[in-house]
């Protein structure tokens, strides 16, 4: 008995000697050492790949030790939410979509990054595009989140299928429709038989409630990005019961006539694997065709793919009396040959943000991870690789045409890929998406059912737009419509 | 058995207990695992489902609202997408109603009959069921009409509450002595099944007993149920008779039968997917020879609910099959044989032998497979994410979709919307169907 | 028709058009069972090109089959233990929490077949009013204690004046009703107050708290079945044993479980498979170190849609020591010479 106390004496004092030495030991140059941060993300290989395979170099350097921990994108939202509102706390940072920030700060649970983003220069925050820096990571002028994927909607095209109708690239939603129209059962894929004029997947709690917005943001935003698409900036009535929604959800549902039978219940996914297999001669997307195209071991329209940023319109809503008037220079001031343009930066691009209720050190390291996934000599070769998920948002990733061509693109494919991404980003009337509390009731509960319906046959247009009106003031009015417009206002960078 | 003495050990004590008490301790490990996983959270969701949830600094503040997101729900913007879009009823649309309400009718008067009900027992049930008629109404119109942002709505339920328990327990208590307890519950059930039927009449079956109705997420929800279950029965009683037949390689077919329920639900929805994609599936050819390549089951809503019905017959088919299997085993081969000795035909056999030595099981079986059909959700969700429309969404992805948007309240109202509706139709299957074959066998 | 379909006691005197009818059936569903299987095993050796490019049936042939999902799930350097800690939980939790429903189970099930319980129905309303009330006091900011005191106070109360004066009572059906009755409601509506009771428990993140839910999830099933199982034994046996001076426990161990023995894995198998592949309860209770291997079929659904190949092959693997364990197990299910025996 006294043996075994006298060894487990012996045992103590020399764990508590090395406990007490640890410390010290890792004082020398690693500034993290011995910090753990456990990051929430999504099952990739997307977004979870670059953050896992980078985590080793970044324990070299600062001695973190960083895990990433996945769950089913579709539970990802909730899972934040539970683990922060209950007080549960097993994450210290999270990788989400800047639109459900809006939930996120207002609650507190992620941390004020303005003062970290300023005292550091690696981050080479300037070099972020604008719209990124000053919209999409920002709420109510603080930063909140650091990017790492830039996402809007473009609009693809087949090179080969409109030279030989002799058709150039949609300028208008019109176009769009002239061209899917004419290229509707022309055989693409070479395979004796006929393909789809236009793919846009419309399926329940998919994305169709993003591309419906872009498709209705020309007619309603033309005044830049503060003037937002969703909600009156004075009133909070919401901008649906107009005639250009309603020319929205006509475009909308005619699409479906130039495309594949089952529209109605693929999703982005399919509708990818349709485009990069020759299927489709038109598709809205976000930046992923691009790089998807060119891998061999998915694509059989290598070189073949053509990107413009989302159609325009020549008409625009007079929100005075909700009737569709022509663009002049008044209704339309950033119109570019008579077109309105409103690319929509739908989701916002894959962010970090830092839990606010963990302690300082972690939440430096934690910051620390997420910069260094930021900064350009990491993140510039990241957006390069299809595998990543990662979209470039920076302005140098559009200067550097190397990473591109290294990657597998042709140069003529890399500059009208980086081409219409960049027109896209330099659009002063760029849409944001909603960011408002509980914004996935006004999208994806009541947007989504409601078009979904519409496009079935069980809602007419009218119908339609009415029922999306009365649904959302019934969640604003349950949430409190002054509370709803400030957060609204904020997430549009507007003082009032 | 020991006797009790002052010297017993506390072994000795233990072990009396133990001895003592098998049919304590046989059941409550059960009852207390159950209770303790669905006390609480039964009691939270339904606190839930009479509240909104917001979140604000550091965490997320509960606001009680009383009868708000039921009646949303049912009378409010969800109405149509939960019950459905009414159609104008058609005459042969009534004539079902008038037959089934007389028929409920029918069989309550027998009920009465064959019970021997007293003429005061009846005169009270009727008292009861008017009074409730007259008097249940107005509070719960004072429960909807109540200004939410109150402070005393909490108390103005619970006051409220309070009436409508001691009311209807002192109602019951009084009908309960006149033994007419029987006549009040059945009279509720009819009002309750009227409801629904009507329902279904208005909304389903367009151009048969409606024009213009479509039917909501309940009425999708038991397309599937009832569908899914009386055909996923028929196959698997048939499957398994096939193989208790004397045939060679009947083991393999055994357990080559069960493995589609082997497989986790998320992973059928995926499967059936890529199986019944017409262009890039297995049977993409097969479609293309019968000319259907630019028709696809996905746009109708029949196609669409039909291919996810196939999906859970197929799914589930194995479950009927094991269990019957099982039971069919169980037959006697002496019996079948005396039976055949003595001139039986086959279907005599059937009917006299193997179905009523499987009808327990089988009633036990079939009332599962509903509850747990009742909850249908990954098919839907994974095969046609509930489109096209809301063609295919049952009432469970429904409240997937309002609970994944945060909106705690409305979906945890509808989920007890549902909880109401699968008791009803699992009491009336137990009352009505199960004990009555059980006692006729 | 219905000709075809009993049991005759005699091997021979199935006829030939009888069997070839049989067989053809007998095929029939093998293929419609086979062929999505058969469509999984290909899909796993596929390159998405060979997915999306039409319908590719035979390797070799067809295409040329590649081990890029094998790779990317088990064996590249980021897939560490991406497959295998999710493997070992499912395992651990689906036969930890069978295990469990299917002995606490089985013998409520007995109990409920041989013993009646008679709760009067006043009672228990009563009951769920108090703990409805107590419920309710707590959330009103009441202390737990003072909560619970009211609550029984209350209930001895009614308890004593009126609960008892109800007429009949309930019986074991109404007991096996109330057990199913707690699989009715949509697992999403209750998930979250679960999670909080089980953070509050620490029960979170836990193999234990999963088991726990289990148990309880796949209770009702396990007592509706085995009570039909247990009806259909003699009770004949069983009181000659009890002549013979045995206890009540060593009737059930002894004799009632070994006869019940189909019927336990049956049962067993369905309540197994359940517990394996269940998802929701799952996705909110576990976090990084016990996930289960549904969270990670699922997951194979992210932004670039879903990843075919891997999840036949996760699908695939999830299926196989399933299907071993009941190829084992058939044999014992279809003896119900057991059952039969004993009744004849």
């Amino acid at each position: 008995m006294r043996n075994l106390t006298s060894r487990l004496t012996i045992v103590i004092v020399i764990v508590a000697v090395f406990g007490a030495l640890a410390p010290i030991h890792a004082q020398d140059d690693k500034p993290f050492d011995g910090v753990e941060i456990n990051i929430l993300t999504f099952t990739g290989p997307q977004i979870a790949e670059p953050l896992q395979r980078r985590a080793p170099d970044f324990n070299e350097l600062t001695g973190a030790q960083v895990n990433v921990v996945t769950v089913p994108f579709a539970d990802l939202y909730q899972t934040i939410l539970t683990d922060a509102a209950t007080g549960t706390n097993s994450y210290d940072a999270f990788v989400f979509a800047p639109q459900w920030m809006a939930d996120y700060v207002t609650a507190g649970f992620i941390e004020d990054l303005t003062p970290y983003v300023e005292a550091d220069a690696a981050l080479e925050w300037d070099d972020i595009s604008p719209f990124f820096r000053d919209f999409s990571a920002s709420f109510g002028g603080s930063i909140y989140t650091i990017p790492l994927d830039g996402d809007f909607h473009m609009v693809y095209y087949r090179v080969d299928v409109l030279e030989e109708l002799g058709m150039e690239p949609p300028r208008t939603w019109d176009d769009y429709l002239a061209i899917a129209a004419a290229a509707n059962g022309m055989d693409m894929n070479g395979d004796g038989e006929g393909d789809y004029g236009s793919c846009i997947s419309k399926a329940r709690s998919q994305q169709s409630y993003w591309w419906i917005t872009s498709i209705a943001a020309p007619f309603l935003q033309t005044q830049g990005t503060s003037q937002g698409v969703f909600f009156d900036t004075e009133t909070f009535e919401p901008l649906v019961n107009n005639a250009g929604f309603i020319r929205a959800l006509e475009i909308y549902a005619e699409t479906g006539d130039y495309g594949p039978p089952d529209e109605q219940t693929i999703n982005v996914g399919d509708t990818r694997t349709l485009f990069i297999t020759g299927r489709c001669a038109l598709s809205m997307d976000w930046g992923d065709i691009g790089s998807l195209a060119v891998d061999p071991e998915q694509s059989t329209v290598q070189d073949l793919v053509g990107a413009v940023v989302t159609p325009g319109t020549t008409e625009v809503v007079d929100f005075e009396t909700g009737e569709l008037v022509p663009c002049d220079e008044t209704t339309c001031p950033y119109a570019i040959d008579g077109v309105n343009y409103a690319p929509f930066s739908s989701f916002g691009g894959w962010s970090g943000g830092v839990s606010a209720s963990i302690d300082q050190e972690t939440k430096d390291a934690a910051y620390a991870f997420l910069s260094y996934m930021s900064q350009p000599a990491q993140a510039n070769e990241d957006v390069t690789i299809g595998r990543t998920g990662f979209n470039p948002y920076r302005i140098s990733q559009f200067e550097e045409l190397d990473p591109w061509l290294d990657s597998g693109m042709s140069e003529s494919a890399a500059e009208n890929y980086l081409g219409a991404i960049q027109d896209s980003l330099n659009s002063p009337n760029m849409v944001l998406d909603l960011r408002i509390p509980q914004n996935q009731r006004y999208q994806q509960v009541v947007l989504d059912t409601v078009i979904s319906q519409f496009v079935a046959g069980e809602y007419s247009a009218e119908e339609a737009v009415a029922t999306i009106a009365e649904q959302w003031n019934e969640i604003t009015d349950e949430l409190g419509r002054e509370d709803q417009l400030q957060a609204y206002l904020g997430s549009l960078g507007v003082e009032r | 058995m020991q006797s009790q003495n002052a010297g017993e050990t506390l072994q000795d004590r233990m072990i009396r207990l133990w001895n003592a008490s098998p049919r304590f301790i046989f059941l409550s490990p059960s009852i207390l695992f159950v209770l303790f996983l669905s006390i609480f959270p039964l009691v939270a969701s339904l606190y839930l489902s009479m509240s909104r949830i917001r979140f604000v600094k550091g965490g997320f503040e509960i606001t009680f609202i009383g009868v708000r997101n039921y009646e949303k729900l049912l009378s409010g913007s969800q109405e149509r997408h939960f019950l459905g879009k009414y159609g104008e009823v058609t005459p042969q649309g009534y004539a079902v109603l008038i037959i089934l309400v007389s028929l409920m009718l029918i069989m309550l008067v027998r009920y009465c009959l064959r019970e021997k009900i007293k003429p005061y027992g009846l005169i009270a049930a009727s008292a009861f069921v008017v009074a409730a008629n007259r008097f249940v109404p107005p509070l719960v119109n004072t429960l909807r009409e109540a200004d939410v942002s109150a402070e005393g709505l909490g108390s103005l339920y619970i006051e409220t509450f309070l009436k409508l328990a001691v009311g209807i327990g002192i109602g019951l208590y009084i009908v309960n002595k006149l033994d007419a307890l029987g006549v009040v519950l059945r009279v509720i059930s009819i009002l309750f099944a009227t409801r629904i039927i009507w329902l279904l009449i208005r909304t389903m079956s367009e151009g048969g007993l409606n024009e213009g109705g479509l039917p909501g997420t309940i009425g999708v929800t038991m397309i599937f149920a009832f569908g899914g279950v009386f055909f996923q029965y028929i196959f698997g009683l048939m499957l398994a008779m096939l193989v208790t037949q004397n045939l060679a390689g009947k083991r393999f077919f055994r357990i080559i039968f069960l493995l589609p329920m082997m497989i986790t639900p998320v992973g059928i929805g995926f499967l059936f997917r890529m199986v019944t994609n017409t262009v890039l599936g297995p049977i993409a050819p097969l479609w293309k020879f019968v000319g259907l390549s630019e028709v696809t089951w996905a746009e109708t809503a029949f196609g669409a609910r039909t291919a996810v019905m196939v999906g859970d017959i197929w799914q589930w088919t194995p479950f009927m099959f094991i269990i019957l299997l099982a039971a069919l085993e169980g037959v006697s081969r002496d019996q079948v044989e005396a039976s055949l000795v003595d001139g039986a035909n086959s279907f005599q056999i059937f009917r006299y032998i193997v179905l009523p030595h499987i009808l327990p099981v089988s009633t036990t079986l079939i009332l599962i497979r509903l509850i747990e059909a009742f909850k249908i959700i990954d098919m839907p969700q994974v095969l046609t994410y509930g489109g096209p429309g809301t063609a295919t969404e049952s009432t469970t992805l429904h409240v997937y979709n309002l609970w994944r948007a945060i909106d705690l309240g409305t979906s945890a109202a509808l989920a007890y919307l549902l909880l109401i509706v699968v008791t009803f139709i699992a009491l009336t299957y137990v009352n009505f169907f199960r004990r009555r074959v059980l006692e006729n066998l | 028709m219905i000709r075809q379909f009993f049991i005759r006691p005699n091997p021979f005197a199935i006829s030939p058009a009888r069997k070839i009818f049989s067989y053809s059936l007998l095929i029939f569903w093998t293929i419609v069972t086979l062929l999505p299987f058969y469509w999984l095993v290909v899909t796993a050796f596929k390159l998405p090109i060979d997915v999306s490019t039409g319908p590719k049936y035979v390797p070799y042939v067809d295409y040329k089959p590649d081990t890029h999902a094998f790779d990317d799930l088990l064996f590249s350097d980021v897939a560490g233990n991406f497959v295998t800690r999710p493997y070992i939980n499912t395992i651990v939790v689906a036969s930890g929490s069978s295990a469990l429903a299917l002995l606490i189970g089985s013998t409520a099930a007995y109990a409920l077949t041989r013993f009646e319980y008679r709760p009067k129905p006043g009672l228990v309303l009563t009951l769920a009013l108090s703990v409805g009330l107590g419920a309710y006091l707590y959330v009103q900011g009441l202390s737990m204690i003072l909560s619970g005191v009211v609550a029984i106070a209350v209930y001895a109360l009614i308890a004593q004046t009126i609960g008892r004066r109800f007429k009949g009572s309930l019986g074991n059906s109404d007991i096996a009703f109330w057990l199913v009755s707690q699989r009715m409601l949509p697992p999403v509506a209750v998930i979250v107050p679960i999670y909080v009771m089980y953070q509050n428990l620490g029960l979170l993140n836990t193999r234990l708290g999963l088991i726990v839910a289990y148990t309880a999830v796949n209770l009702p099933l396990v007592v509706w079945f085995m009570r039909d199982y247990f009806q259909a034994i003699p009770i004949e046996l069983e009181e000659s044993a009890f002549i013979d001076g045995a206890s009540q426990y060593q009737v059930l161990w002894r004799i009632v479980m070994p006869l019940a023995a189909p019927g336990l894995i049956a049962t067993g198998i369905i309540v197994l498979i359940f517990a394996w592949n269940e998802y929701t309860l799952a996705l909110f209770l576990t976090g990084a170190d016990t996930q289960t291997m549904p969270i990670l079929v699922a997951a194979q659904n992210a932004t670039r849609g879903p990843q075919w190949w891997s999840i036949s092959l996760l699908v695939l693997m999830m299926v196989a020591p399933i299907v071993l364990l009941s190829a084992l197990l058939e044999r014992f299910i279809a003896s119900g010479i057991l059952l039969g025996a004993v009744k004849g």
